[in-house]
């Protein structure tokens, strides 16, 4: 479904045979680590989170004495990352410095080339030598126009295609002593192959953006357990308007509309539930939202539980879901004086808008409760005049 | 290339590969709100019973379900015109290329699963192009074509909803996008101003739609009813970039309505991922401001919010409809219940008794004892004469075999025990096993495999030998090849009315090859009974060996042992009675102690 980043490690030990560089994950064991690395050579020392632009932003460390490792890893975990990679350190001139990537389009893999790759590489477009591969067969001809090891090229190309790879850049390839070397890798893979590429690659090589909630770790679990999808963006965790959102462009509509009314700032998070999730996977999103919601530090809360007219989406099953996680908070909701305004349409609307509105009410919770004949932005409109 | 006009014409006849019974009720309900005489849907491929059960209006109805490709009937096989694919995203790719290279007559169909890998869409693309059939999807709620079709959950899967936004006339708006939710809201909206849809297609919201959002919109151009286009895109990727340039080389000159969703991102330095895989905005370009202002260039109206994308499609000239009414459908709707059981060969109705639809006595009137069991038993009205002939032989041919047999003694030994006629008889029943009577299921089973594979009898042997097995319906313990048994000789004779003799044949030259290994492995009783009876069921009663097949693995070759043999048990048990030996206890010396 989409494309993700895998971290460079797994990318590397995938490509290179016996990869010799080591990872440093939370769990890791620095001076054990550390102890393997000989006082002979130096070291890179480069954090591993799927991050573009290192070098640029001084998160890649070089000329690294074995005893100074330690050092380096907590100046890169002083910047807020956590996953690190050390490799060999090697001394090369600039103008060995290549570029290379592959990337998977509609007719085939396109492949770029710069003889002078580095970090200035985005500067220099007009250097690049574009062209898109069908059939491996291709690949001796752009080995020969590029001057590029024809067996490098088919490795690289055969692992893309094996292990469902999206997107593969080496920057900078650096052609030392006539041998090309891969310094830097990115890569993203397409998820939806993580089942057909034999263990090669899984969600555990994804990299760990940045630290999570509990309550964001627990949405995590409920989307590789659902067959429905479920995604949660933090945006301002402590704003005034919590989003619970059905269906990938109904959620942006809604969350346009709360931005072209001046409200962005207020926003607290983005995410939406689709492809009818049942009554307890609804309840387990529902819950974690909420939790954030009274965490929130925000003086005015509203909750927006929005959707379009879903196709599949049973709407009477996903709000049983709801109104299960909102009884279980009701009453610190009410404390907090959060009021919730909802606007749906699907699959047994009736039942599922009329269960909402008397529960709200009930509760003292009720913004509005308005089903397909409200257009999506009036409900917009409505919560934000209540903030 | 996707045509709509073509779409619109061509009969609908639709198979399901997988299935989700409430996005297929929900497109039986679309054809008969839009007044078919009947589904669309005429099969289901996917794994489970024979059929799944749906409602048409009120009544209850059964699709046929086939478990494999080869399975589907040769009558459908050019009929079939479009499928809905309902597989996982992992089998997506496999069950497409499949259907699409084993029906001709396909023009194509939908994908409905998330999460199909990138490599797999490309296939599949390449693979339709070739062949020049239209596929929409991944991860699409499909297309919809008022009145003509509904090809996935689009428009809804309640009728209500598809009353509401009534997708069963045919108006002048084509609703574009690659996001389910915003197809059927825009749908709705077009329908709340007075207007209808001429067409709606979900390109599905990943990276590599087979159907391109650039075709889509090339066939809203080409769709001689479609006078507007809605189009409703979001962030990220290059689609209306293209859509651009074939508005400024004049390949789109229909008027373009869209809102393209994400200037929230605009608030973010790195914005995170919103809606759809692909929308995540790489460049300006991409950005939701980049992307309105491409299109607004082109000559789109493009709308600032989605409050204005909404007046933009009220201001729209509303379109011509009938208003109807669609309540006496609903009333049918809600009136629906499951039936509890479901029977093909008899019914109790209102007093009146029916065997295969005819008046119980004159369906009795007419026929044999032997003629009523062979219908009842197949659940057809009528049967030929050869069969009716034959079956009335093997039922008294197969009566009793003495006492000494398993079944016998077990009734014997109930009925001395004091036990009533119903346990006496059960008793022995459940001695019929493979050893025991049920053989003649079995020789049909490996008779139908040799026949359809074509597998050459001494193959066949070699293959039962090479592995110590028996082969059922060969072999006697007195009868040899040279003393041959009456009863088979008198079973053969039915063949003589037979042309082609494929099983009977067959089942002569397996005897051929074991008589020459020993001489007591002849055709037996068994063997002869399941050769003919396929016999008669191919050349008189047309079963096809598909058909065939489905009555091996009901057992259907063991009833006539099973019906026949209950006679000679109850007879066992009535003569124990006017015997009265009282209770059977076995004398030691008849019992070896090891």
């Amino acid at each position: 479904m989409a494309r993700k980043k895998i971290t460079e490690f797994r990318a590397k030990s995938l490509l290179i045979p016996n990869y010799q560089g080591i990872r440093i994950t939370p769990d890791s064991d620095i001076s054990k680590e550390v102890a393997k690395l000989q006082d002979t050579q130096t070291y890179v020392v480069k954090i591993d989170h799927g991050v573009k632009k290192r070098m640029k932003q001084g998160l890649i460390l070089l000329d690294i004495k074995r005893d100074a490792v330690p050092d380096a890893i907590e100046t890169l975990k002083a910047k807020g990352y956590t996953n690190f990679l050390i490799e060999p350190f090697l001394r090369y001139n600039p103008t060995e410095e290549r570029y290379l990537s592959l990337q998977r389009v509609r007719d085939g893999i396109m492949i770029l080339y710069a003889p002078q790759g580095g970090i200035e590489i985005e500067d220099r477009p007009e250097s690049l030598i574009a062209e898109t591969i069908h059939a491996p067969q291709e690949l001796a001809a752009f080995a020969e126009k590029t001057g590029l090891t024809p067996s490098l090229l088919q490795t690289i190309y055969e692992e893309f295609e094996e292990n469902y790879y999206a997107f593969f850049e080496i920057n900078p390839l650096v052609l030392h002593d006539g041998k090309f070397l891969p310094l830097d890798i990115a890569c993203e893979v397409d998820d939806a192959a993580e089942l057909l590429v034999h263990h090669r690659w899984s969600a555990d090589d994804f990299p760990i953006m940045t630290a999570k909630t509990e309550e964001e770790e627990n949405i995590d679990i409920l989307k590789t357990k659902s067959a429905a999808s479920f995604s949660f963006v933090p945006l301002n965790l402590n704003g005034s308007i919590f989003m619970l959102l059905s269906g990938g462009g109904v959620s942006i509509v809604l969350a346009d509309e709360v931005y072209n009314l001046g409200y962005g700032k207020e926003l607290a998070n983005y995410g939406e539930y689709s492809g009818n999730p049942n009554a307890e996977e609804t309840y387990l999103y529902t819950k974690n939202v909420l939790q954030l919601l009274l965490k929130s530090t925000a003086t005015k809360k509203v909750l927006l539980i929005g959707g379009g007219v879903a196709n599949f989406t049973d709407i009477a099953k996903t709000f049983t879901g709801v109104i299960h996680a909102l009884s279980e908070v009701a009453d610190q909701m009410q404390q907090q004086h959060v009021t919730v305004f909802v606007r749906r349409g699907g699959p047994n609307q009736a039942e599922g808008l009329a269960k909402m509105h008397n529960f709200l009410q009930e509760n003292n919770l009720l913004g509005a409760v308005c089903g397909p004949d409200t257009p999506l932005p009036d409900i917009v409109a409505q919560m934000v005049k209540t903030i | 290339m996707i045509d709509i006009q073509t779409l619109r014409n061509t009969p609908h006849t639709i198979i399901a590969i997988g299935t989700y019974p409430a996005i297929i009720q929900a497109m039986i309900d679309f054809d008969f709100l839009s007044g078919k005489d009947k589904p669309s849907i005429a099969l289901i491929l996917a794994e489970g019973r024979n059929h799944e059960r749906y409602f048409w209006g009120k009544e209850e109805i059964l699709i046929p379900v086939v478990h494999e490709v080869h399975s589907i009937p040769d009558s459908l096989q050019k009929q079939i015109t479009f499928f809905v694919n309902f597989s996982s995203g992992r089998r997506t790719k496999d069950t497409t290329l499949e259907i699409l290279d084993a029906l001709p007559g396909l023009i194509g169909g939908a994908l409905f699963a998330e999460k199909v890998p990138e490599k797999h869409s490309l296939r599949m693309y390449a693979h339709a192009k070739k062949l020049g059939k239209f596929i929409v999807g991944p991860a699409s709620i499909g297309l919809l074509l008022p009145g003509s079709v509904k090809l996935g959950a689009i428009g809804g899967t309640d009728a209500r909803q598809l009353i509401s936004a009534d997708v069963f006339q045919r108006g002048s708006v084509a609703v574009l996008s690659a996001s389910g939710g915003m197809t059927n809201e825009l749908i709705n909206a077009v329908t709340r101003s007075n207007k209808r849809i001429s067409f709606s297609l979900a390109f599905g919201g990943e990276r590599f739609p087979v159907t391109t959002p650039t075709e889509a919109f090339l066939a809203a151009e080409k769709d001689l009813e479609t006078k507007t286009i809605i189009y409703f895109g979001e962030l990220g990727g290059s689609d209306e970039y293209d859509l651009a340039q074939l508005m400024q080389s004049g390949s789109i000159t229909k008027p373009i309505l869209c809102y393209i969703a994400g200037s929230v991102a605009e608030m973010f330095d790195t914005p995170p991922q919103f809606g759809h895989a692909k929308a995540l905005a790489q460049s300006k370009d991409e950005t939701a401001r980049g992307k309105r202002d491409m299109l607004e260039k082109a000559g789109a109206q493009v709308a600032e919010s989605f409050t204005e994308f909404l007046s933009m499609i009220n201001a729209l000239p509303v379109d011509q409809f009938e208003e109807k009414s669609y309540a006496h459908a609903l009333q049918l709707f809600a009136s629906r219940h499951e039936a509890l059981i479901t029977s093909s060969i008899s019914g109790d109705a209102n007093g009146v008794t029916g065997l295969l639809h005819e008046d119980l006595l004159s369906f009795v009137q007419k026929r044999s004892f032997a003629g009523i069991v062979c219908s009842l038993f197949l659940g057809r009205n009528e049967v030929s004469p050869e069969l009716e002939e034959f079956v009335d032989f093997v039922l008294r041919l197969l009566v009793d075999h003495g006492p000494n047999v398993s079944g016998a003694m077990n009734t014997i030994v109930t009925a001395r025990a004091g036990r009533d006629i119903v346990s006496s008889l059960v008793s022995g029943l459940l001695t019929i096993g493979p050893r025991f009577g049920g053989a003649i299921n079995q020789a049909a089973e490996n008779l139908l495999l040799g026949v359809t594979t074509g597998q050459d009898a001494a193959d066949f042997v070699e293959s039962f030998a090479s592995t110590r097995q028996y082969i059922a319906g060969i072999g006697h313990k007195k009868y040899r090849s040279d003393l041959p048994d009456p009863r088979v000789k008198a079973l053969k004779a039915f063949g003589e009315k037979l042309e082609q003799k494929r099983f009977l044949q067959y089942a002569l030259a397996i005897e051929k090859i074991t008589t020459q290994k020993k001489g007591n492995l002849i055709l037996n009783v068994d063997g002869a009974i399941a050769a003919i009876l396929l016999d008669i069921l191919s050349e008189k009663e047309h079963y096809s060996d598909q058909e065939l097949q489905t009555l091996v693995e009901s057992e259907f070759f063991n009833a006539f042992f099973i019906l026949s043999r209950s006679v000679g048990f109850l007879a066992h048990f009535l003569d124990q009675k006017r015997i009265d030996e009282g209770i059977f206890r076995l004398p030691d010396d008849l019992i070896l102690h090891i």
